[in-house]
């Protein structure tokens, strides 16, 4: 009885350990490729505040996604210190639209254009009180 | 004569088909009737009207069309990104305390295919009805549209704080403002812009996005007219069901 039990929970584990290996295996081959920081940039999302707030722009899309690499953007068109490239005083759609900055690519050719959907970068004030934890509830709508 | 069992044989045609006018004397009459005349729907907050109420031949109140100046403001939709300008200047215009607005910013997610999706921000704010609910239940008249310019106003000494305003809004454009315990709302900055002699208000002034155009229906060489007689722009409002007959128009650019 004691025996035969053991041999049950073994005969288990074993199939439990082929099983969590074969799907190791298979996620490695088939499931979704590692996020390497080193080769596709920072995970988090960059949030520019400035001029307007605010826009998101995630490194994965760009390059993970879209296969861009790092030297496609840094150094020329994006400085690649963080938090640098918001204190440009030109850094505005204006600049886009001619060709600067995002509007390097976004020109309606190589990607869609600055000037056609906006809320696709832009999350708003409303996405970026998200972003900072929790959604800020509106004092007017309990009422 | 006829008997009332020769009455119950005919079909019921509803109240859907009368005309409005007919309806009312059939409202009066009954009411008389009955004694609780109260000349119209209870505080108007009962049956929303169904959206024939636009296409209808326009009612008694709403006939002075257009107004002069006819203020308006169009709404292009898809340029807002929700940087809240319009709302900061608002406020610090118009005093507006923090758990109240007078403006804000919607936002909802829109499925455009199977998978993909698009945000939309949607600024709104006092419609200036043409045949505005908030009025027609203020028990006190503290709450009327202005007979020159349209604009529906506030007269804060004779608000009796009730809020039947704010529950008769389609567009819960109204707040209770602590402060001077009375309900506040958009008046188009007419006190704090337009009398001083600003032709717009203080958020379409603030945005950087040209999503708000304020102006004068009435005028054929505005903006808001413009946009609005464009035969190749689509416009719409909020709401129109309620049959409030709204002034803030909506597009997209």
């Amino acid at each position: 009885m004691n025996i035969n039990q053991k041999g049950f929970a073994g005969f288990f584990s074993v199939l439990a350990l082929a099983g969590l290996l074969l799907a190791l295996v298979w996620g490695q081959a088939v499931g979704a490729e590692e996020y390497d920081e080193d080769t596709y940039g920072p995970e988090a999302p960059i949030v520019f505040v400035a001029p307007v707030k605010a826009v998101i722009f995630t490194h994965k899309t760009h390059t993970m996604d879209a296969g861009l690499t790092c030297d496609s953007c840094h150094d020329e068109i994006f400085q690649m210190e963080s938090g640098s490239t918001e204190q440009n005083d030109d850094f505005t759609m204006k600049s886009l639209y001619d060709g600067k900055y995002c509007g390097s690519c976004h020109d309606g050719e190589t990607a869609f254009a600055s000037n056609t959907r906006c809320t696709v970068c832009h999350i708003g004030v409303k996405g970026f009180d998200r972003m900072q934890g929790g959604p800020k509830t509106d004092a007017h709508g309990g009422h | 004569m006829k008997k009332i069992s020769d009455l119950e044989k005919l079909k019921n045609e509803g109240v859907e088909n009368l005309p409005s006018s007919e309806r009312r004397r059939f409202l009066k009459f009954g009411l008389s009737v009955t004694g609780v005349f109260l000349g119209g729907s209870i505080l108007s907050l009962t049956a929303a009207r169904n959206a024939q109420g636009i296409v209808e031949v326009m009612p008694p109140q709403a006939q002075k069309f257009p107004y002069s100046p006819h203020y308006s403001m169009v709404i292009r939709q898809n340029r807002c990104i929700d940087c809240e300008r319009c709302k900061e200047a608002c406020v610090k215009t118009n005093h507006v305390p923090s758990y109240g607005y007078r403006t804000t910013i919607l936002e909802m997610e829109r499925e455009t295919s199977p998978g993909e999706s698009e945000r939309i921000f949607m600024p709104v704010l006092c419609n200036h009805c043409n045949r505005p609910p908030c009025v027609r239940v203020c028990p006190t008249k503290a709450t009327y549209k202005d007979k020159k310019t349209g604009i529906v106003m506030m007269d804060y000494k004779k608000c009796i704080g009730c809020k039947t305003c704010m529950a008769a809004c389609p567009y819960n454009a109204r707040y209770f403002k602590e402060e001077i315990r009375a309900v506040d709302k958009c008046n188009f900055c007419y006190d704090t812009r337009l009398s001083q002699g600003e032709k717009d208000t203080a958020c379409a002034a603030a945005c950087p996005a040209d999503v708000r155009v304020f102006g004068d229906l009435s005028d054929p060489e505005s903006r808001v007219y413009k946009l609005i007689h464009a035969p190749e722009k689509v416009a719409w409002v909020l709401r129109p069901e309620t049959g409030a007959l709204p002034n803030i128009y909506y597009m997209n650019d």
